[in-house]
């Protein structure tokens, strides 16, 4: 995932901005990390540079 | 059938297909099979797009949207609800070029896993992909120009939900321009009750006014049916990645003959108030 998409990405379930935290990143994208919304409290991992927006209970 | 078994079959059946055209690329040196370029010929798409983009991202699934991507300009936001493999993604980008940015949407892991690889392979920079639900997207309010979606909107239980998350995100004037199966008369039981036939993207659909009117109450205006042919059951049934759906099915090809005077591929378009 791209740092610039965060503008543009919003919770799932509330549609609240998200706040990012990044564990490995390369010189095009963030590979590894965590997008966490303060107003539902829902986390989002992002594995292999994609960032898993699927409500909690359709995850697997 | 429930909405959630619903989905999870959808799910775990777009994932076989994901898994399979894999093995089939790596393994048994079939890739380049003629069947999803003969599908996506039928369904409207030049040789020179599919040409311009990995053969890999092309699953020939959907109903095609060609009219949808020749809208595109320069610069737009595209989302794609229902991104598969990436083919219509990558489409998109080249049209919107470098300084527009094309994002697609699927719930299904191994699709997007699917998607990215074929994205890098291809170095597009303005594609991403992203895991989601297309009745709860993960996107804000009004940063989208264009949706585009093809053949996918029927597999969701509740389309009144993704016209309203697709009316959501889309920038006041921004137009959704979806491709999608809807039925002229309703379907006999046996296949209305089948996770086959919904997998295949004929249970789930619905009835074409029903349709329109789940975009028109979402808030969309100057709904257009762009285009209306016969569905092509025989590319679902017959072919490549519609095989390996319907080909478990119990339904007899007969029988699936007797429905395809009542399955319609529609092309509509609409636009949010400016």
């Amino acid at each position: 995932m791209k740092r610039d998409l965060l503008d543009i990405l919003a919770c799932p379930l509330c549609k609240g901005d998200l706040t990012l935290e990044v564990f490995e990143e390369n010189e095009k994208e963030i590979l590894t990390g965590k997008l966490t919304c303060p107003a539902c409290k829902e986390t989002y991992p992002i594995e292999e540079g994609i960032p898993n927006m699927l409500p909690p209970d359709l995850r697997e | 059938m429930k909405d959630e078994d619903i989905k999870l079959a959808v799910k775990n059946g777009y994932a076989r297909i994901a898994r399979k055209s894999d093995l089939c690329c790596s393994s048994s040196g079939c890739c380049g099979t003629a069947a999803p370029i003969k599908i996506s010929k039928k369904i409207g798409y030049s040789d020179q797009e599919m040409m311009s983009v990995p053969s890999e991202a092309n699953l020939g699934l959907g109903c095609g949207n060609p009219t949808a991507l020749a809208s595109l300009q320069e610069g737009e936001v595209v989302l794609d609800l229902g991104s598969g493999a990436g083919f219509d993604c990558f489409l998109a980008a080249r049209r919107v070029g470098n300084s527009g940015r094309v994002i697609g949407v699927d719930m299904t892991p191994e699709m997007i896993e699917k998607a990215r690889r074929n994205s890098s392979r291809a170095g597009f920079a303005n594609v991403e992909f992203r895991l989601g639900e297309l009745e709860s997207l993960p996107l804000e309010d009004g940063e989208v120009d264009v949706i585009i979606s093809n053949c996918v909107i029927n597999l969701v239980p509740d389309k009144e939900q993704v016209f309203r998350e697709a009316f959501r995100v889309l920038k006041p004037g921004g137009r959704i321009m979806v491709s999608d199966i809807v039925l002229l008369a309703p379907l006999p039981d046996f296949i209305r009750d089948s996770v086959d036939g919904y997998v295949g993207c004929v249970s789930g659909a619905v009835m074409k006014d029903q349709y329109l009117e789940a975009i028109r109450s979402a808030g969309f205006q100057y709904v257009q049916i762009v285009d209306e042919s016969a569905f092509p059951l025989d590319c679902l049934a017959n072919e490549s990645a519609g095989q390996q759906v319907m080909g478990k099915s119990k339904i007899p090809a007969r029988k699936l003959k007797e429905v395809e005077a009542s399955i319609s591929s529609l092309k509509v378009s609409a636009f949010k108030p400016a």
